[in-house]
């Protein structure tokens, strides 16, 4: 830590230059928050973190094949790997229609494994000085390019948006499925819908802010969601601020104390988890 | 201008040389019934008989190998599923659960105006007195009281229930019958419950379908006549003369 350690003020006062990437982290936790709520009581969440390190792997796989100086198609083939490797996974895993949990919990390993592994190799050899291997896997980055940002802020409104006028219909194919097939609910679509828009939120926030921080959004502000809230509507409230707050309060708890970002924003989001377990009415029944 | 009685026995769900199964090969012979508003249809039959494969297709959810299935037009079904497989890690109260099940087709994407079919779905199964309360935290009886007012929420012709009284002491199991009757007499409702309890049969039902898979029968019609049937007789006995019940 430097002598004198940065404070408020400094943030605030320097705000320019921080908005961008704490502005991200609080659209990303708010979008990933919010649709971690299925993820968790659906019990996708080895899912979850198996579809961000497959991200991972995808954005350190198009350093690795010197795509990200390729011309125009430079500046989206980080997104573009981290998408392909996204719905590879998904496809891959929904092609498993064996219905064995014990099939599908070990396919999910083999993927997180081989991706993780394929990341920290492929990590080693890529050519991009600002890439570094850190920021891809644990979001080490303190700063995000200005088409990152637009492009989060885009997706996050969008899903945010689309949940706010279907979570009825997401809530009932998740959790009463049947129930949504005999109501004539448009089932396929919605499924279809809330994967798609978790897959591109995860690619996407897994590319910005790294596999860490995106796997902890996904997860912990539902965890603490669902420790308090009466029912799924307050739950996807709660989730969606919790999230917003664990990216921006992470990053400025970072700069404040020169913590890695997305490992600080990642505690953030354990702690609201931790002391909603604790107090919450679940715990306490 | 059509009578009480003639709008009691028109039939809202007609099965026609109904072949069910999961795969190509049918488990069971045909099956033939219509069911009329406010009669109870108990499919009855042991462990693996196909009542849940019967109810699955009834519901749509499995295709019909042959024949078909169909509902009168401008009649809906609803369903309520067995209590063990609602999964109380989501949170909700009573009035939420209810709540889930108003929307049909595209109105889930509707604001508002869901208060007062969920607050008559929960007076008709005489469950308002819930509503504020966690589902989680109900007891067996008043958890299917719930899970029936969210199936009448959708302002059902028919409802399916998918053994409504497992697990359940006679006391809340007696409770639960009386609901049922209620809602078939006083709303016209046609019932369809699938139950390896035979004590359903004697306290609701007007009708029943046996099922047995092994000796491939498939008996459908009026109560007295099901239970006197030699093939019935010859599963469960005498046990459901119509002296005793």
């Amino acid at each position: 830590m430097s002598e004198t350690a940065p404070t408020l003020r400094e943030f605030f006062a320097a705000w320019e230059l921080f908005r961008d990437p704490s502005l991200t982290g609080a659209f990303a936790g708010m979008m990933l928050g919010m649709m971690g709520v299925y993820v968790v009581l659906r019990r996708m969440v080895f899912l979850a973190a198996t579809v961000s390190h497959a991200a991972s792997f995808g954005v350190a796989g198009s350093y690795f094949l010197g795509l990200g100086t390729v011309g125009w198609i430079g500046s989206f083939a980080p997104i573009l790997g981290a998408l392909t490797m996204t719905f590879l996974t998904l496809w891959l895993i929904a092609s498993d229609t064996s219905h064995e949990q014990h099939r599908r919990d070990s396919l999910l390993g083999f993927v997180f494994l081989a991706c993780s592994a394929g990341t920290l190799v492929v990590g080693t050899r890529i050519v991009e000085e600002i890439q570094d291997i850190e920021s891809i896997l644990f979001g080490t980055a303190v700063a995000v390019l200005p088409s990152d940002f637009r492009l989060m802020t885009l997706l996050a409104i969008l899903i945010l948006l689309i949940h706010v006028w279907g979570w009825r219909g997401f809530s009932a194919v998740s959790f009463d499925r049947t129930g949504a097939v005999v109501r004539g609910l448009p089932v396929r679509g919605l499924e279809f819908t809330l994967f798609i828009g978790l897959g591109v939120g995860l690619a996407v926030s897994t590319r910005v802010l790294g596999a860490l921080p995106t796997f902890a959004f996904t997860v912990l502000p539902a965890l603490a969601a669902v420790n308090v809230a009466p029912n799924v509507r307050v739950c996807l409230i709660v989730a969606a601020s919790l999230g917003a707050i664990s990216g921006f309060g992470g990053y400025l708890l970072a700069f404040l104390f020169e913590f890695p970002v997305g490992a600080t924003q990642t505690l953030v989001g354990a702690a609201f988890a931790s002391i909603t377990w604790l107090f919450g009415h679940r715990h306490s029944h | 201008m059509t009578t009480k009685s003639e709008e009691l026995n028109a039939p809202c769900l007609i099965c026609e040389n109904l072949r069910i199964g999961w795969g190509a090969t049918p488990l069971l012979p045909e099956i033939n019934f219509s069911v009329s508003s406010g009669s109870v249809w108990v499919l009855v039959g042991r462990n693996g008989s196909g009542k849940s494969t019967l109810l699955q297709t009834l519901l749509g959810v499995l295709k019909p190998l042959a024949g078909q299935c169909s509902l009168d037009s401008g009649s809906s079904l609803a369903h309520v599923p067995q209590r063990g497989n609602y999964d109380l890690c989501v949170p909700a109260r009573s009035w939420d659960m209810v709540e889930a099940g108003v929307d049909r087709g595209w109105d889930f994407w509707r604001w508002g105006g869901r208060s007062e079919r969920v607050r008559h779905a929960l007076d008709a199964v005489g469950a308002a007195d819930l509503a504020r309360q966690p589902f989680s935290h109900l007891s067996e009886g008043q958890k299917q009281r719930v899970l029936m007012a969210r199936a009448m929420a959708s302002h059902p012709d028919v409802m399916l229930l998918d053994e409504p009284t497992s697990a359940m002491d006679p006391m809340a199991e007696k409770a639960i019958f009386r609901v049922i009757d209620d809602l078939r007499t006083d709303r016209s409702l046609a019932v369809i419950i699938a139950s390896h309890s035979l004590t359903v049969v004697p306290a609701i039902a007007t009708h029943v379908v046996f099922l047995d898979r092994d000796d491939q029968v498939v008996i459908a019609g009026d109560r007295a006549a099901v239970l006197a049937d030699p093939r019935f007789q010859a599963r469960y006995g005498t046990v459901f003369s119509e002296e005793e019940s």
